[in-house]
C-alpha cells in the first residue's frame, strides 16, 4: 500500500463546522494512464491527509487533475471495481436504530439513534452515535440532491402521513419507518461517491445538526456548482437511445410496481375479511362441543385448531403490510426521482447542444471550441458517466433487493401454512383418540 | 327382540300381515341383526341422474331428475359369477313418500333423512338451481347414503314396501297408498298441542328434544359461517392469480430477473387455481354436517311422537277419572263437583230411578272399556319408549362415530390444503431465488 502525503500532520478532532474544502472528484482526474487497471480506489486504505489539503486527490491518494475532460470509459471501470464491497473492504458502517418519543410544548416527534463505526480518515473519530429525526432526513437528502446532481439519490419513505388514518406513533409505523431511513442510509454508505459528501459527514457527525443547517455553508464540489441549473429554457431534440430506454425502462417498472402494489393490497384486504369469517367459525365448534359428550373434545380441539391458524393469518397479513409494501413503494419513489435525474441530464445535453449550436451559427474561423462549450461538453460527459454508473448499480442492487422481498413474501407464506399445518397434524390423534382409551 | 333366521339371499322378508297399530311396533316384527340387514345382502347404488320431463297431476309440463337405482344380491366369492343388476328409475318425490310412509309406520325409530330438496347453504361459486350439475350429483350421492342407511337399519331393512321401492317399478306409489299410512299420521295440531300440554313426559325425551333443537341450531349456524368462509377464502386464491399476469410482463423488461419472475408467475397461477378442487372436496364435509341436521328432525319426530302418546294417555286417563266420578255422583246422589248435567238435573228436577239405572250402566260400560284402553295405552306407551330408546342408543353411537369421521375427514382435507400451499410457495421461492 502506497502512502499518501508522507508526515502530514493528523486531523484533529473537532466538532464545530469543517472548513471550506473541495471534495475529491472521482471523475475529474487525468489522463487513464496515470492509473492502471490493478489500481483500485479501494478505501480501506486509510492514510493520513490533511484536512487542509486542497490537493484534489482520489480516495486512494493519488493525485487528480481537474483540467482536462474526463475519460469516461476508465472511470467506470473504476467504480464499478467499488460495487461489489463485501464486508472486508467496507470501512464505513451506519445504523438506524432506538426511536424515542419526544414530548415537547409546540410538539411531540420521533428521534432515532444513528451510529456510525468507521475507519476512513473523512472522519474525525471511529465510532459516532447521534440522534436524528425525520427532517433531518429530509434535509440530507435535499442536500444530497442539490450537491450531487448527476447521482441517483436514494428515496425517503413517505414523509406525509395522513393524520387519524395513520398513528404516527405506532410501534408498527415507526419501525417501518426506522428500517426505511436504516436502508436509505446503508444505500448512501454503500455508494463510492455518496458516501463521502460533506453534508452526509456532518448528518452521521454533528452533535448539533441544527447550527450546520443554519450556517448554509454552501458545500457544493466543483461538479455540483458547476451543473448547477438554469430554470430550464434549453429543450433537447432527442434522449440518446441508452437514456431513452432507461427512461421507458423506469415507466413500465413503476407502472409495474403500482400494479403489485395493489394486487398486495388486494390480498391483505381479502385475508383480512376471510379472518373476520374464521373468527366467527372456530367459536361454534366450541358451542357445539358443550352440546356434546364422546364429540366434546374433538370439537373443542377443532375450535382451538382454527383459532391458532386465525393467529396464524393475523401475522402473515401484518408482516406483508409492514415489511412487503413498503419496499414496493420506496422503490416507486426512487423510480421517479430518476426520471428527474434523466430529465437533469437531457437539460444538461440541451445547454450544450444549444451553445455548440450558437457557435456553428456564429460561423467563425474555428481557432479552438470556446470554453464555454468545451466546459458543457464535460458536463455531459461527466453527467453521462455517472448516470451510467448509477443506474449499473442499482440495476444490480434492485434485483438483490426483489430477489430479497419477494423471497421475504415466500417465505411468510411458507411459515403461515407450515403453522396451519402444525395445528391441524397435532389434533388428528385428538379426533381419533377412543373414549375406552382414556 | 329376537332376530329372525338368517335368510337365504333370495328370499324375501317376512310378509307384515297386520298393518302396525298406531304408536306400536308390529307385534312380530322381525328385527334382523347387523349381518341380516339388507345392506350385506344387496349391493344398493344410485348410479345415475337423468333430466326428465313429463306431465304433472295438473297436466302441465314439468321437467324433473330421475335416479337409477341398481340393485344386486351379493354372492358369495367362489360361485365366481356376478349376480345381474336389476334397475328401475326413481324421482325425488317418490323418495319422499316413501319416507313418510317409514316414519309413520315406524314411529319410533330414527329414520334416516333425505338429502336437502333445495340448495342451501350455498356460498356464492355454487349455484342455487336444483337443475345444476354439481347439486344434482350431491344429491344423487345423497339419495344413494339413504338407501344404504334405511338398508342398514335392523329395523327399517325389513320392510317390504322398502324392499318393493328398489326392486318394484311399477304399481310402487299404489301399493304404498294402499297401506293406508296417510290415515295413521298424526295432525301437526294435534302433536303441537299435546308438546304444550302433557303434564309428565319421560324426562329423557324432554332433554332428548332440547338437544335436537340445540343441534339443529349449531349446525345451522356453522354450515353459514363456513359458507362464507369459504367464499372469502376463494377471494385469497384467486387475487393472487394476478401476480401471474403481473410478474410476466415485468418479466419482459428485465434481463437476469426475467425468467425467475415469469415462472413464478406461473405458481402463482397454480395456487389461484387450487382453490377450486379444495372447496370441492369441502363441500363433502358440508353435506356430512347437513345429514345430522336433518338428523335433528327426525329425533324431535321421536320426541314428539312420545309427547302424543303420553298426551294421549293423560287425557284417557283423565276421561276415565272424570267417568267415575260421575258413576259414583250418579249412584250415591252426590254432588261432588260441579257439572253442568248436575246443575241442570238440580234446575229441571231429578230424574227417575230407571233414567238414573240407566245412565249408571252406560257409564260403568264407558268404564269397563276406559279401563281396558287405559291399559292398552299404557302398555303401548312403554314399549314405545323401550323401542325408541334402544334405536336412540343406536343412533346416537352412529352419530358419534359419524361425524368423529367426518371431522378426522375434514382435518386431513385442511392438511392437504397446507402441504399445497407449501409446495406451491416454495416452488415459487426458488424461482425467486433464481432472480
Amino acid at each position: 500500500m502506497s502512502g499518501g502525503a508522507a508526515g502530514a500532520p493528523k486531523p484533529l478532532p473537532s466538532s464545530g463546522p469543517k472548513s471550506l474544502r473541495e471534495m475529491p472528484h472521482p471523475l475529474a482526474t487525468s489522463s487513464s494512464e496515470e492509473m492502471g487497471p490493478a489500481l483500485t480506489p479501494s478505501p480501506d486504505l486509510l492514510l493520513p491527509r490533511s484536512i487542509a489539503d486542497k490537493d484534489l486527490s482520489l480516495p486512494n491518494g493519488t493525485p487528480v487533475d481537474t483540467s482536462s475532460p474526463a475519460s469516461s470509459s476508465s472511470l467506470l471501470n473504476r467504480l464499478q471495481l467499488d460495487d461489489d464491497l463485501d464486508g472486508e473492504t467496507r470501512d464505513l458502517f451506519v445504523t438506524v436504530d432506538d426511536p424515542k418519543k419526544h414530548v415537547c410544548t409546540m410538539e411531540t416527534y420521533i428521534t432515532y439513534r444513528v451510529t456510525t463505526k468507521t475507519t476512513r480518515a473523512e472522519f474525525d473519530l471511529p465510532e459516532y452515535s447521534v440522534r436524528r429525526r425525520y427532517q433531518d432526513f429530509d434535509w440530507l437528502r435535499n442536500k444530497l440532491e442539490e450537491s450531487q446532481p448527476t447521482h441517483l439519490i436514494p428515496p425517503l419513505p413517505e414523509k406525509f402521513v395522513v393524520k387519524g388514518v395513520v398513528d404516527r406513533f405506532s410501534e408498527e409505523f415507526v419501525e417501518t419507518r426506522r428500517k426505511a431511513l436504516d436502508k436509505f442510509l446503508k444505500r448512501i454508505t454503500d455508494h463510492p461517491v455518496l458516501s463521502f459528501n460533506e453534508h452526509f459527514n456532518v448528518f452521521l457527525t454533528a452533535k448539533d445538526l441544527n447550527a450546520y443547517k443554519k450556517q448554509g455553508m454552501a458545500l457544493l464540489s466543483k461538479m455540483g456548482e458547476s451543473v448547477k441549473y438554469v430554470t430550464g429554457g434549453y429543450k433537447l431534440r432527442s434522449r440518446p437511445l441508452e437514456f431513452a430506454a432507461i427512461g421507458e425502462y423506469l415507466d413500465t417498472f413503476s407502472l409495474k410496481l403500482g400494479t403489485i402494489d395493489r394486487i398486495a393490497q388486494r390480498i391483505i384486504k381479502e385475508q383480512l375479511e376471510y379472518l373476520v369469517e374464521l373468527r366467527e367459525y372456530g367459536p361454534v365448534y366450541s358451542t357445539w362441543g358443550a352440546l356434546e359428550v364422546e364429540l366434546s373434545e374433538p370439537l373443542e380441539g377443532l375450535s382451538a385448531c382454527i383459532g391458532n391458524c386465525c393467529t396464524a393469518l393475523e401475522e402473515l397479513s401484518e408482516d406483508m403490510t409492514e415489511d412487503f409494501l413498503p419496499v414496493l413503494r420506496e422503490y416507486i419513489l426512487y423510480s421517479e426521482s430518476m426520471k428527474n435525474v434523466l430529465k437533469k441530464r437531457d437539460q444538461v445535453q440541451a445547454e450544450y447542444e444549444a451553445k455548440l449550436e450558437a457557435v456553428a451559427l456564429k460561423k467563425e474561423d474555428r481557432p479552438k471550441v470556446p470554453t464555454d462549450v468545451e466546459k458543457c461538453q464535460d458536463r455531459v460527459e461527466c453527467f453521462n458517466a455517472d448516470l451510467k454508473a448509477d443506474m449499473e448499480r442499482w440495476q444490480n442492487n434492485k434485483r438483490q433487493d426483489f430477489r430479497q422481498l419477494l423471497m421475504g413474501m415466500a417465505d411468510k407464506n411458507i411459515q403461515y401454512y407450515e403453522k396451519c399445518l402444525t395445528a391441524w397434524e397435532s389434533i388428528i390423534p385428538l379426533l381419533q383418540d377412543k373414549p375406552e382409551t382414556k | 327382540m329376537e332376530s329372525a333366521e338368517a335368510e337365504p339371499s333370495d328370499s324375501r322378508p317376512e310378509e307384515d300381515g297386520a298393518a302396525p297399530r298406531s304408536g306400536l311396533p308390529p307385534p312380530e316384527q322381525p328385527v334382523a341383526t347387523m349381518e341380516d340387514c339388507l345392506a350385506k345382502k344387496m349391493e344398493i347404488t344410485v348410479s345415475e341422474a337423468e333430466k326428465r320431463t313429463g306431465r304433472n297431476a295438473m297436466n302441465m309440463q314439468e321437467t324433473y331428475t330421475a335416479y337409477l337405482i341398481e340393485t344386486r344380491a351379493v354372492e358369495s366369492q367362489s360361485e365366481g359369477q356376478c349376480a345381474p343388476v336389476d334397475s328401475l328409475w326413481r324421482r325425488y318425490s317418490e323418495f319422499e313418500l316413501l319416507r313418510n310412509y317409514l316414519s309413520v309406520t315406524y314411529p319410533h325409530i330414527v329414520v334416516p333423512p333425505l338429502p336437502e330438496k333445495r340448495a342451501d347453504f350455498v356460498w356464492h361459486k355454487l349455484s342455487a338451481d336444483n337443475m345444476d350439475p354439481d347439486f344434482v350429483e350431491r344429491r344423487r350421492i345423497g339419495l344413494e347414503n339413504f338407501l344404504l342407511r334405511v338398508a342398514s337399519h335392523p329395523v327399517l331393512c325389513q320392510d317390504k314396501i322398502f324392499y318393493s321401492f328398489l326392486t318394484q317399478e311399477g304399481g310402487w306409489k299404489e301399493m304404498v297408498n294402499e297401506t293406508g299410512f296417510q290415515l295413521k299420521a298424526d295432525s301437526r295440531l294435534k302433536a303441537l298441542n299435546a308438546t304444550f300440554r302433557v303434564k309428565n313426559p319421560d324426562k329423557r325425551f324432554t332433554e332428548l328434544k332440547h338437544y335436537s333443537d340445540e343441534l339443529q341450531s349449531v349446525i345451522s349456524h356453522l354450515l353459514r359461517v363456513r359458507a362464507r368462509v369459504a367464499d372469502r377464502l376463494y377471494g385469497v386464491y384467486k387475487v393472487h392469480g394476478n401476480y401471474g399476469r403481473v410478474f410476466s410482463e415485468w418479466s419482459a423488461i428485465e434481463k437476469e430477473m426475467g425468467d425467475g419472475l415469469q415462472s413464478a408467475g406461473h405458481h402463482m397461477d397454480v395456487y389461484a387455481a387450487s382453490i377450486d378442487d379444495i372447496l370441492e372436496e369441502e363441500e363433502h364435509y358440508a353435506d356430512q354436517l347437513k345429514e345430522y341436521l336433518f338428523y335433528a328432525e327426525a329425533l324431535r319426530a321421536v320426541c314428539r311422537k312420545h309427547e302424543l302418546m303420553q298426551y294421549d294417555l293423560e287425557m284417557a286417563a283423565q276421561d276415565l277419572t272424570s267417568k267415575k266420578q260421575q258413576c259414583e255422583e250418579l249412584a250415591t246422589g252426590t254432588v261432588r263437583t260441579f257439572s253442568l248435567k248436575g246443575m241442570t238435573s238440580k234446575l229441571f228436577g231429578q230424574e227417575t230411578p230407571e233414567q238414573r239405572e240407566a245412565k249408571i250402566k252406560v257409564l260403568e260400560e264407558q268404564i269397563q272399556e276406559g279401563e281396558e284402553q287405559l291399559k292398552s295405552k299404557n302398555l303401548e306407551g312403554r314399549d314405545f319408549v323401550k323401542s325408541a330408546w334402544a334405536d336412540i342408543e343406536r343412533f346416537k353411537e352412529q352419530k358419534n362415530h359419524d361425524l368423529k369421521e367426518a371431522l378426522i375427514s375434514y382435518a386431513v382435507m385442511q392438511i392437504s390444503m397446507c402441504k399445497k400451499g407449501i409446495q406451491v410457495w416454495t416452488n415459487a421461492k426458488e424461482c425467486f431465488s433464481k432472480m
